[in-house]
C-alpha cells in the first residue's frame, strides 16, 4: 500500500531584484495532502486549476522530494529508499517527449527495460506482450520519429509498464488518442487494476473517464485537498437531483393535477412545462427514482409518451460547480 | 558488476542506433582531426628540424610524425567525449533524462556507459586512420609486445573516466559551450598533444598536471617511442591513477548533488 | 537598405547581449589568448627561436612571433565573419522568420550589411585583444603602415562577406551549419598560411590556397604590418582579393536566391 501523509511541496524561486540582491519567491504546489493507494484500486486525482497533480505524481515516483510529510510505499520511504521504490513504481506521462526519436519502438523499450535491470529473455517477452497490448506490434521496428502522436502516447504506456510496476501513475494517459484506442486503453487500465492487482493513480481532464475508471477521487484546489469520495457520492453531495424529461402529445388538466400530487409525495417537483411543436415537454426534478410511478400515472390517464430521458448529474458537473465557486 | 556490463551494452546499442550513419561522426572524428593533424605537422616546418634542433632535447625530430600521431589519436579519444557530453545536454531538454532518473539504474554506471559507447561509436574511424598511417611512419620502438595494447587500454580507460566527468558537468550546467572553451582548448595545448610539456615553463608544467591526458600521453609515448619498460612508467602511472580517482569521486559527488537538487527544485540545472 | 542594416544590427546586438552577455566575450577572448600562448610556447620554449632557413625567404620576415600572431588574429576574424553572416541566414530559416524576411520588401543587401557591421564590432574587439596579448608575448608593431593595413583589412572584410554568401547558400541547401562551416574553417587553417607559409605545402595543394580569400588577405596584411609595405607592394594580393570577391559575390547571390526558392517551394508546395 502507498500512504502519503501530509505531503507538502514548496518551490523556492530566485528572482533578481538588483545587481547583487535576489529574493526568494515561494510557490506552494501541494499543501498538506494525504491519500492512499491500494492494490487493485484506481484512484483519481483532480485539480480544479491544474496545480499540484503532476507534482504529487513526481513525489510518489521519487523524482521530487516533499518539503514536508512522508510517502511510504510497501513500507519503504520514498526519499530514503528511493532506489528500491523506483523498481516498483512507474509513471506514464509526457506524450511526445521522453522517447528516443531515432530508435524504434522496440529499441526504446529494450533500452528502458535494461535500465530496470530486467534480463534479456524476460524483457523480450514483456516487450512483445506490451507492444501487442498497446497495438504497436506492426510499428515495433519503425523509428519513433515516424510515429503519430497517438502512437507515441501508446509507446509511453508500454514504457510505463516495462518493469511491471506495482504502483502505476498515469498523467493524462488518453490525451490525444482516437476514441476507439482510448476506449481500449481504459479497459486495459481497469484490467491492470482488477486482474493484475496494480495500484493505480490517474489524472485526467476527461472527467467521464475518471468517473468510469476510478474507485475514489481526490479533488485538489491550489494544492489542497477539498474533496475525497467515490465519484458517485461526490457528485451526489453537490447535485442530489436528477432531471426527468418527458415529451407528451398533450397534457389534460386532471393529469397535471394528479402528476403534481405524485411529485409532492415523492419530494419531486415539476420544474418546466412548455408547449412545443407537436406536443408538450415536462421537466421534473427529483431526488429519488420516480420514472416508473410517473409512467404508470400517465398510462392510466391514457397519455402517450413520445420520448423520455433521464439526465443524471455527472462528475463533470460537480467539478465545474466546485471550480466556479472556488474562482469567486 | 553485472549491472554495469548490462548497462554498458544497453547504452552501446542505444547510442549506436541514435547516431548511426550520422555524417557528423565521419567529419568531426575523422576528417577534421586528420586535417588538424596535418596542419600541426606543417606548422613545425618553419622551424629547424635537423639533429641540432632544440626540439631534439625532447623529441627526435625524425619521429615528429609519430609524436603528433600519438598526440592526435589521444586527443580524439578525449574530444569525442565532448561530443557525447553535448548530447547529454540535449537529452535534458528532450525529457528522456527525466525518465532515466525514474529508473533505479546506477547513475555512475549510466554516465560511464555513455562515455564508453561514444568511444566505441566514433573513435574507431580515426583509430583505423592512425593504424594505417603507422605502417608508413618511423619511430615505433617498444620494449615488449604488450606495450602498445597496454597503452591503448590505458588511453581508453582514461578517456572513459574523463568522459564520465564531462558528461556529468555538461549535464547539470546551463551553458556547456562556455565550459568547453575552458576545459578543452587548454587541454590541447598543455597536455602535450602537439608540443612536449617538458619544454614548458614551470607554471605551464604545473597547469598540465591538471589534465589526465597529460599523463596518458606521456606514458603512451614512453611505451611506444622510447622502449620504456613497465618499471619506468610506474611513477607516471601512479600519478595518473590518483588523478583518475579524483575525477571519479568528483563525478560521483556532482551526480549525487545534482539529483538532490533535482528532487528539491524540480530543476536539473545545477550551475 | 540602411534602415534594414541598422535594424539587423540592433536586433543582433540585443539578442547577443541578452543571451550570454559575458560568456560570449570571454570565450572568444580566451580562444585568442590560447592561440598566442601556443605560438609563443612553440617558438620560445620548444625551439628556442631556431628557425628554418627557408622561413624568412617564404614569409618575407624573420619575426616568427608577429607572423604567427597576425595569422591567428586574422584567422579568428575570418572565421567570425564567415560564421556569423552565413549562420544568420540559417537561423532565420530555422526560426521561421526567413519567409517573413523574404516577404517583406526589405533589401537583402541591407540585411546582410547589418549583420556584417554588427559582428565587425564584436570581432574587431577580439582582434584587438589578441593583438594586445600578442604584444605582451613579442608581437612587434614598430614598422606598421597603418593606412595600408586598414585598407587591406577593409578589403578582407569585403572578401569574407562574399565568401560567407557562398557558405550560407551551402548551409541553406544542406540545412546544416556545423559540418559545412567547420570543414571550411579547418581547411582554411591548413592552406591559408595561418601558421606557416604556403610554400611549404606540396605543389598540388597550393591551388586550394588560392581560392581562399584569407590567403591573399593574410599575405598583404603581414606585408603592411610587419614590413611596413605600402599598398603598391600588396597590389597583387589586393587584385587577387578583388577577383575572388567578385566571383564569390556572383556565385553567392545566385546560390542564395536559388536555394531560398527551393526551400520555400519545399515548405509551401
Amino acid at each position: 500500500m502507498l500512504v502519503a501523509e501530509n505531503i507538502t511541496k514548496v518551490y523556492k524561486q530566485k528572482t533578481r531584484t538588483g545587481f547583487f540582491k535576489s529574493k526568494y519567491q515561494e510557490t506552494t504546489a501541494v499543501s498538506d495532502l494525504s491519500f492512499q493507494m491500494e492494490p487493485g484500486k484506481i484512484i483519481g486525482l483532480l485539480g480544479l486549476n491544474g496545480a499540484g497533480k503532476t507534482t504529487t505524481i513526481k513525489m510518489c515516483t521519487t523524482l521530487l522530494e516533499p518539503t514536508s510529510g512522508s510517502i511510504t510505499i510497501d513500507g519503504l520511504d520514498a526519499v530514503k529508499d528511493d532506489r528500491k521504490v523506483k523498481a516498483i513504481v512507474n509513471m506514464i506521462a509526457g506524450g511526445e517527449r521522453m522517447l528516443y526519436w531515432r530508435l524504434t519502438g522496440k529499441e526504446n523499450l529494450n533500452y528502458f527495460g535494461h535500465l530496470y535491470g530486467i534480463k534479456q529473455t524476460e524483457l523480450d517477452n514483456r516487450i512483445k506482450e506490451l507492444l501487442n497490448e498497446v497495438g504497436l506490434e506492426e510499428a515495433a521496428n519503425t523509428p519513433v520519429e515516424q510515429y503519430s502522436k497517438g502512437m507515441k502516447q501508446r509507446l509511453q504506456i508500454a514504457r510505463g509498464l516495462i518493469n511491471d510496476p506495482k504502483y502505476l501513475f498515469l498523467d493524462e494517459p488518453t490525451l490525444g488518442l482516437d476514441a476507439p484506442i482510448a476506449r481500449h486503453l481504459r479497459g486495459y487500465v481497469k484490467q491492470l487494476a482488477q486482474e493484475k492487482g496494480k495500484a493505480i493513480l490517474l489524472t485526467s481532464h476527461y472527467l467521464q473517464e475518471v468517473e468510469e475508471l476510478c474507485d475514489e477521487v481526490y479533488v485538489l484546489d491550489k494544492g489542497r485537498l477539498i474533496k475525497h469520495d467515490t465519484p458517485k457520492r461526490l457528485t451526489a453531495s453537490i447535485f442530489n437531483e436528477s432531471k426527468l424529461h418527458i415529451w407528451l402529445s398533450e397534457i389534460k388538466g386532471n393529469v397535471k393535477a394528479d402528476l403534481e400530487q405524485l411529485l409532492i409525495a415523492n419530494e419531486a417537483r415539476l420544474e418546466v412545462i412548455q408547449t412545443i411543436e407537436h406536443g408538450v415537454e415536462l421537466i421534473i426534478k427529483t431526488k429519488k427514482e420516480i420514472t416508473s410511478p410517473v409512467l404508470n400515472l400517465l398510462s392510466t390517464h391514457d397519455t402517450t409518451v413520445q420520448k423520455l430521458f433521464v439526465d443524471e448529474p455527472k462528475l463533470e458537473d460537480a467539478i465545474l460547480y466546485l471550480a466556479e465557486r472556488r474562482a469567486v | 558488476m553485472r549491472e554495469w556490463i548490462h548497462l554498458f551494452i544497453a547504452e552501446l546499442k542505444k547510442e549506436h542506433r541514435n547516431n548511426f550513419h550520422s555524417s557528423l561522426i565521419y567529419f568531426s572524428l575523422l576528417i577534421w582531426p586528420a586535417i588538424g593533424f596535418i596542419t600541426a605537422y606543417y606548422s613545425f616546418k618553419p622551424f629547424q628540424l635537423d639533429g641540432s634542433s632544440p626540439l631534439s632535447r625532447f623529441i627526435d625530430p625524425d619521429h615528429l610524425i609519430l609524436f603528433l600521431l600519438t598526440g592526435y589519436l589521444s586527443y580524439i579519444f578525449f574530444w569525442s567525449q565532448v561530443q557525447s557530453a553535448w548530447r547529454m545536454g540535449y537529452e535534458r531538454q528532450s525529457g528522456t533524462l527525466e525518465i532515466i532518473f525514474l529508473t533505479p539504474v546506477n547513475r555512475l554506471a549510466l554516465v560511464y556507459g555513455r562515455s564508453f559507447s561514444t568511444l566505441v561509436e566514433g573513435v574507431w574511424l580515426f583509430f583505423v586512420f592512425v593504424m594505417l598511417t603507422l605502417f608508413f611512419v618511423d619511430g615505433i620502438a617498444v620494449s615488449s609486445f604488450w606495450s602498445v595494447p597496454f597503452a591503448l587500454i590505458l588511453l581508453i580507460g582514461t578517456a572513459v573516466i574523463w568522459g564520465g566527468f564531462l558528461n556529468t558537468v555538461f549535464l547539470f550546467s546551463r551553458d556547456a559551450g562556455f565550459l568547453y572553451t575552458i576545459l578543452d582548448e587548454p587541454m590541447s595545448i598543455f597536455s602535450g598533444v602537439r608540443i612536449p610539456p617538458l619544454a614548458f615553463p614551470i607554471w605551464g608544467k604545473i597547469f598540465s598536471l591538471v589534465f589526465p591526458l597529460t599523463y596518458t600521453l606521456n606514458i603512451m609515448r614512453k611505451l611506444v617511442m622510447e622502449k620504456a619498460a613497465f618499471s619506468e612508467i610506474l611513477p607516471s602511472l601512479a600519478a595518473l591513477l590518483v588523478v583518475l580517482l579524483v575525477l571519479v569521486i568528483a563525478t560521483a559527488i556532482i551526480i549525487k548533488k545534482a539529483e538532490q537538487h533535482l528532487k528539491k527544485t524540480g530543476n536539473m540545472v545545477l550551475f | 537598405m540602411l534602415q534594414t542594416a541598422k535594424a539587423t544590427f540592433i536586433r543582433n546586438m540585443i539578442s547577443m547581449m541578452r543571451a550570454y552577455p559575458w560568456t560570449f566575450f570571454i570565450s572568444h577572448i580566451l580562444s585568442g589568448i590560447y592561440t598566442v600562448i601556443f605560438g609563443f610556447f612553440t617558438y620560445r620554449y620548444v625551439f628556442q627561436g631556431a628557425l628554418n632557413e627557408q622561413f624568412s625567404k617564404y614569409a618575407g620576415t624573420n619575426d616568427y612571433l608577429t607572423y604567427v600572431f597576425l595569422g591567428g588574429a586574422m584567422y579568428a576574424f575570418a572565421v567570425s565573419t564567415l560564421m556569423n553572416v552565413s549562420r544568420s541566414l540559417i537561423t532565420e530559416y530555422r526560426e521561421g522568420t526567413l519567409e517573413a524576411l523574404l516577404l517583406t520588401p526589405s533589401s537583402r543587401k541591407g540585411y546582410f550589411m547589418g549583420n556584417v557591421l554588427q559582428q565587425i564590432s564584436r570581432t574587431s574587439l577580439e582582434f584587438i585583444i589578441i593583438i594586445l596579448f600578442g604584444m605582451l608575448f613579442g608581437l612587434n608593431l614598430a614598422n606598421v603602415d597603418v593606412i595600408s593595413s586598414f585598407i587591406i583589412w577593409l578589403g578582407a572584410i569585403l572578401a569574407f562577406f562574399t565568401q560567407a554568401l557562398v557558405l550560407g547558400s551551402i548551409m541553406l541547401y544542406f540545412r546544416d551549419t556545423y559540418i559545412s562551416q567547420n570543414t571550411l574553417f579547418v581547411t582554411m587553417a591548413f592552406v591559408s598560411g595561418v601558421t606557416f607559409p604556403i610554400q611549404y605545402l606540396p605543389e598540388w595543394l597550393q591551388p586550394l590556397s588560392l581560392i581562399m580569400p584569407l590567403t591573399p588577405a593574410l599575405e598583404a596584411f603581414r606585408q603592411s604590418v610587419i614590413e611596413g609595405q605600402g599598398l603598391a607592394v600588396s597590389s597583387g594580393q589586393l587584385l587577387h582579393l578583388a577577383i575572388l570577391s567578385v566571383i564569390y559575390l556572383l556565385i553567392g547571390s545566385k546560390g542564395i536566391k536559388r536555394t531560398e526558392k527551393i526551400i520555400i517551394e519545399k515548405n509551401f508546395g
